[in-house]
C-alpha cells in the first residue's frame, strides 16, 4: 500500500501563495530554529523576545535594523532587477567592493574637495566601479551568450583578491600598525547623519527601491524586462531587442550593487578593508529570491533581513552563537521555498475510493 | 459477454470551484475502440488521470475485469495492464527502440537488462500488429509515426490489455493515421480494449465501436457511428447547434498584398528549411498552407512575420520589402501574426490576460501617463477587447496559461487584429481550441476577408483548409509543392501531396 497521502496538482496556482509561503517559512525557521536552542540549552522564547527587541525595541535597534537593510535591500534589489528577466548576477558581492573601491579611490584622488562633492562623487565613483565589474559579463551575455552565472560569480574571486590587494600594497595605511587597511577616509567623506545609527544612505536607499519598485512595475521598461524574461521569442516579437536589453540591465544591476558599496563605505566605515562587502552581496540574492526577484518586495524582505542579523547579534549577551542568525535566516529560505510547494500543490488523501458503495460485477 | 476490461462507475472529482467529472460512467470491452470525444476542458483528460492513478475521484469507483480497483500511481496502472500512449512522447531520442522500451522494465533495475531478449519480443510484437519497427534503430532516426508505434509497442511490451490513446492523430499525416487505424484494428482483433481521445470528428466516426461524448465535467451522450453523425456529435460536445464550415461570402479578389520571390530559410538547425518559394497573397483571399508541420511552414511563417531573416529572395508587403526587416518593422507596415506555439511565442504564460493583450503595442503614447504605465487607460482598452473577442476570462488579470487554449488564441487574435492589419499570417490558429472558439475563430478570418485583409492561413487540418481557403498551397520538405484553387481540391489529392508523392 502506498503512503496514505499524496501530492496532487492545483489547478490553478494559490492566489497570495507567496506571501503566505514567506509567513510560513519564517514560522518553520522559528521552530526548528527553538530546537537548536533548546539542545544548546536555551530558552527559544527568551531568545526571539531578546532579538525582535533589539532590532525593533528602540529607536537605536530600528535605526541599526534599517542602515543594515539599506545594503541588503540594494544587493537584493541589484539581484532582483536582473533575475526580473532571467538573469543571474551572483556578483553583487565583488560589485560591492568594486563599488567601494571607486569611491574610496576618489576620496584618495580629491581628500579635500567640500563634503558634498566629494561625497556625490564617491557615490558616482561607487556606482561606475559596480556597474565596470558586471560590463564583462554584460557583454559576454549579450554578444556571445556567455553563462552570467559563471561570469559574475568568478569576478567575485577578481573583486576580492584586487581590494586585498590594494590594502596590503599601494593603498596601505602607513599608519595602520602593520594591519591591512586603507588610510582613514576624510572626515568631510562621511555620509550626514540621520537619526542615531542611521545616515543620509537610508535616504538614498529607500529612494532607489522605492523608484525601482514603482518604474519597473508600472513603467514599459519594467513590463518589457519581464517579457524578456519570460519568453525570448515573445520578447523578439513584440520589438524587444534582447541583446540591449540584456546588456543594459546587467551593468545596471552591477551599477546598484555597486552604489551599496559606496553606501556602505561613505556611511558606515571609516576607511576600506578587504572585508567591505561583508556578505551583503550574497545575502542579497536570498532576499531577492524571497521577494521572487520583483523590485518592489525587496524592501520588506531586506529590512526582515536586517532584524534578523541585528537580533542575531545581539542574543551573544545570552551565551547563543552569532551564527545562530546566519543558520535562521538559511532556515527562513528554505522554509519558504519549501512552503512554496503548496502554492501548486496540495495533500490529498489516498484512499478516496472508499467513499462509494461497492458495486456488484 | 464476460466483465469490460474497464468500468468506470460515477467518477466524481472536484477542484476548487471546478467541477471536472460529474458522475462520470462509461465502460470498455475486449476488442473494442472507446473514443472520448470532448472540448478542452470537458474533463478527459481528467478521466485519464484517474485512470493512471495520477489522481483520485472524490467519489465512484474502477473496476478493472470486473474486480475493483485502486490505481495509486501510473505504475500501479502500468502493473493492472493499463498502457497510455501520450501526446508527448516519452522516448529518448539518443536510445534505441529495445532501450527505450527496457526503460523502467523491472528486469533493468537489476545490475543489466537482456536487451537481445527485449528485442525479439519487440519484433514478435512488431509482426503481430503490423507495426513495422526495428528494435535496433535509435529513436532520433525515426519519423514521428514511427515514434508513436514505440509508444504502443512500449505499453503492449508491459502486456497492456487496455490502452488509452490521447489524441494520437494530432501529429500525424493523413497517411500516417489511416496507418495508425489499420494497427488499432489488429489490436482490437487480438482482444485489446483500447480509449481513443480526439476532437476530430471524422476520426470519431471512421474508428470508433462507440463513443462517449463529455461537456463541462459531465456525459452528454453514448453513441455509436451508426447512430449518429458528425453534426450531432459537434452538438453535444459543445450544447448547442455548431456550425462545422463557416459561410464564406463572395469577396471581390483585390491587388497582391503579399508577395514572396525565391524565398529560402534556414532553420534552427542551419539546414534550408525553406527552399525557393513564391507566393501571390490577395486582399480579400484566404491562402490554405497545407502540410504536415516540420515542412517549413513555421519558418516561412516566421520569416514573413520578421522573426527569421531571409536567407535568400524578397517579402513584399505592398511596396515595403520585409526579407530582413524584424517584428516591430512587419508590424509597421501593415502585417498581423498570429504564431503557431501560442504559449510559447504568442502570449507569455504567467502574463495576465491584459498584459498579453499589450504585449506589441505598449510603448504606444495612449497607454502612457507621465512616462509610467496610465492602467485607466489599459484597463478600458483591454476590456474592450476582451468584449469585442469574446475572451471568456473571470477578469483582466487572470494569468492567460489559466485560460482555455481556445480563450488564449482569441485574446492573440483581438490583439493582432486590433491594428486592422493589410496582412495577416495565422499558423495553426485552431489547433488544440475547442470547436466553439475554433468555430468564432473561422468567422473572425472570414469577416477579416471580407474587409479585404490578405490572409495566409497555415494549418495541417485539411479539413480547415479545405473550409476556409480560397486557394490552397501544399509544402513539403520546404517547397510548395502544389497550389490549388479550392473549387479543384481534394482531400486525396492534398495528402499525397502533403506525404510528398503529389
Amino acid at each position: 500500500m502506498a503512503a496514505p497521502l499524496a501530492f496532487e496538482k492545483r489547478e490553478s496556482p494559490l492566489r497570495g501563495g507567496q506571501v503566505r509561503a514567506f509567513i510560513v517559512g519564517v514560522v518553520i525557521a522559528l521552530l526548528l530554529g527553538s530546537i537548536l536552542l533548546l539542545v544548546s540549552g536555551h530558552s527559544p522564547v527568551e531568545v526571539y523576545a531578546k532579538m525582535f527587541d533589539s532590532a525593533f525595541g528602540s529607536k537605536r535597534g530600528i535605526s541599526t535594523t534599517l542602515t543594515r537593510a539599506v545594503p541588503l535591500g540594494l544587493a537584493g534589489l541589484a539581484v532582483a532587477v536582473a533575475g526580473s528577466m532571467g538573469l543571474w548576477n551572483i556578483g553583487a558581492e565583488g560589485q560591492i567592493i568594486a563599488g567601494a573601491i571607486g569611491a574610496a579611490w576618489i576620496a584618495r584622488l580629491g581628500p579635500d574637495l567640500p563634503g558634498p562633492v566629494l561625497i556625490t562623487l564617491m557615490l558616482v565613483a561607487a556606482v561606475v566601479g559596480g556597474g565596470f565589474l558586471a560590463l564583462g559579463p554584460a557583454l559576454a551575455k549579450s554578444r556571445l551568450g556567455v553563462n552570467e552565472i559563471i561570469t559574475t560569480l568568478m569576478l567575485n574571486e577578481v573583486a576580492i583578491r584586487v581590494v586585498r590587494y590594494l590594502v596590503n600594497g599601494p593603498w596601505k595605511d602607513p599608519e595602520g600598525n602593520n594591519f591591512p587597511i586603507a588610510p582613514e577616509l576624510p572626515e568631510q567623506a562621511a555620509l550626514p547623519a540621520l537619526f542615531e545609527r542611521s545616515n543620509i544612505g537610508l535616504l538614498i536607499g529607500a529612494v532607489v527601491l522605492l523608484a525601482f519598485g514603482v518604474y519597473t512595475a508600472r513603467s514599459a521598461w519594467g513590463y518589457e524586462l519581464r517579457i524578456a524574461g519570460s519568453s525570448e521569442k515573445a520578447a523578439t516579437y513584440a520589438g524587444i531587442s534582447l541583446k540591449a536589453k540584456i546588456f543594459t540591465v546587467l551593468l545596471l544591476s552591477g551599477a546598484i550593487a555597486g552604489l551599496a558599496g559606496g553606501i556602505e563605505l561613505t556611511g558606515s566605515s571609516d576607511r576600506l578593508v578587504e572585508g567591505v562587502a561583508n556578505g551583503w552581496g550574497y545575502a542579497g540574492i536570498i532576499v531577492a529570491a524571497l521577494a521572487l526577484m520583483r523590485p518592489s518586495g525587496v524592501a520588506a524582505v531586506a529590512v526582515a533581513f536586517g532584524a534578523v542579523q541585528v537580533g542575531g547579534l545581539s542574543i551573544q549577551t545570552l551565551g547563543v552563537p552569532a551564527a545562530i542568525a546566519s543558520i535562521l535566516q538559511a532556515l527562513i529560505l528554505f522554509g519558504a521555498l519549501s512552503a512554496a510547494v503548496f502554492t501548486n500543490y496540495k495533500l490529498v488523501r489516498r484512499s478516496a475510493r472508499s467513499t462509494a458503495p461497492a458495486v456488484a460485477s | 459477454m464476460s466483465a469490460p476490461v474497464l468500468q468506470m462507475h460515477n467518477i466524481t472529482k472536484t477542484f476548487p470551484g471546478v467541477l471536472a467529472n460529474d458522475d462520470v460512467s462509461f465502460d470498455v470491452h475486449a476488442g473494442e475502440v472507446h473514443t472520448l470525444l470532448g472540448e478542452n476542458g470537458a474533463g478527459k483528460s481528467t478521466l485519464m488521470k484517474i485512470l493512471f492513478g495520477l489522481y483520485q475521484p472524490d467519489s465512484g469507483q474502477i473496476l478493472l475485469r470486473g474486480q475493483q480497483a485502486n490505481i495509486t500511481s501510473p505504475t500501479d496502472a502500468i502493473e493492472k495492464r493499463v498502457g497510455m500512449v501520450h501526446q508527448h512522447f516519452m522516448l529518448v531520442p539518443t536510445l534505441t527502440v529495445a532501450e527505450n522500451v527496457a526503460l523502467g522494465l523491472p528486469s533493468s533495475r537489476g545490475l543489466r537488462t537482456d536487451l537481445d531478449a527485449v528485442s525479439e519480443r519487440i519484433a514478435s510484437i512488431s509482426e503481430q500488429y503490423g507495426l513495422s519497427v526495428d528494435p535496433g534503430v535509435e529513436i532520433w532516426k525515426l519519423s514521428v509515426g514511427e515514434r508513436q508505434r514505440v509508444e504502443i509497442i512500449k505499453a503492449l511490451y508491459r502486456d497492456a490489455e487496455l490502452l488509452v490513446l490521447d489524441e494520437p492523430t494530432a501529429v500525424l499525416t493523413p497517411q500516417e493515421v489511416d496507418d495508425l487505424f489499420v494497427i488499432l484494428r489488429q489490436m482490437t482483433a487480438a482482444d485489446t480494449a483500447i480509449i481513443f481521445i480526439s476532437h476530430k470528428l471524422h476520426e470519431v466516426m471512421e474508428l470508433s465501436d462507440r463513443i462517449t461524448v463529455l461537456r463541462n465535467g459531465r456525459v452528454t451522450g453514448h453513441t455509436t457511428p451508426a447512430e449518429t453523425s458528425r453534426q450531432q456529435l459537434a452538438d453535444l460536445m459543445v450544447g448547442r447547434e455548431v456550425k462545422l464550415a463557416p459561410d464564406k461570402p463572395p469577396v471581390d479578389l483585390g491587388l497582391v498584398r503579399l508577395k514572396l520571390r525565391g524565398v529560402t530559410v534556414k532553420g534552427d538547425r542551419g539546414t534550408i528549411a525553406v527552399d525557393n518559394v513564391d507566393l501571390d497573397v490577395h486582399a480579400g483571399e484566404i491562402l490554405g498552407v497545407a502540410g504536415v508541420s516540420g515542412n517549413g511552414q513555421r519558418e516561412l511563417a516566421e520569416t514573413i512575420a520578421g522573426l527569421r531573416p531571409a536567407e535568400a529572395g524578397s517579402v513584399q508587403l505592398d511596396d515595403t520589402d520585409l526579407s530582413k526587416a524584424n517584428p516591430a518593422q512587419s508590424r509597421a507596415a501593415g502585417l498581423s501574426y498570429v504564431p503557431e506555439e501560442r504559449m510559447k511565442d504568442g502570449a507569455v504564460g504567467e502574463f495576465d490576460v491584459s498584459e498579453n493583450l499589450l504585449l506589441i503595442n505598449h510603448g504606444e503614447k495612449r497607454f502612457l501617463r507621465n512616462g509610467l504605465f496610465n492602467f485607466d487607460a489599459i484597463k478600458s482598452h483591454c476590456q474592450q477587447l476582451v468584449d469585442d473577442f469574446a475572451v471568456k476570462t473571470p477578469s483582466l488579470s487572470t494569468p492567460t496559461s489559466s485560460l482555455s487554449g481556445g480563450n488564449i488564441q482569441k485574446v492573440i487574435m483581438a490583439r493582432e487584429l486590433e491594428s486592422s492589419p493589410a496582412v495577416l499570417v495565422a499558423a495553426q490558429p485552431t489547433r488544440g481550441v475547442d470547436i466553439g472558439a475554433a468555430e468564432y475563430i473561422h468567422s473572425q478570418l472570414v469577416k477579416q476577408r471580407s474587409d479585404g485583409v490578405a490572409i495566409v492561413m497555415i494549418s495541417e487540418d485539411l479539413d480547415e483548409v479545405l473550409g476556409l481557403a480560397d486557394r490552397i498551397a501544399v509544402m513539403f520538405e520546404g517547397r510548395i509543392v502544389k497550389i490549388v484553387d479550392r473549387e479543384n481540391a481534394t482531400k486525396d489529392q492534398l495528402g499525397l501531396a502533403m506525404a510528398g508523392a503529389g
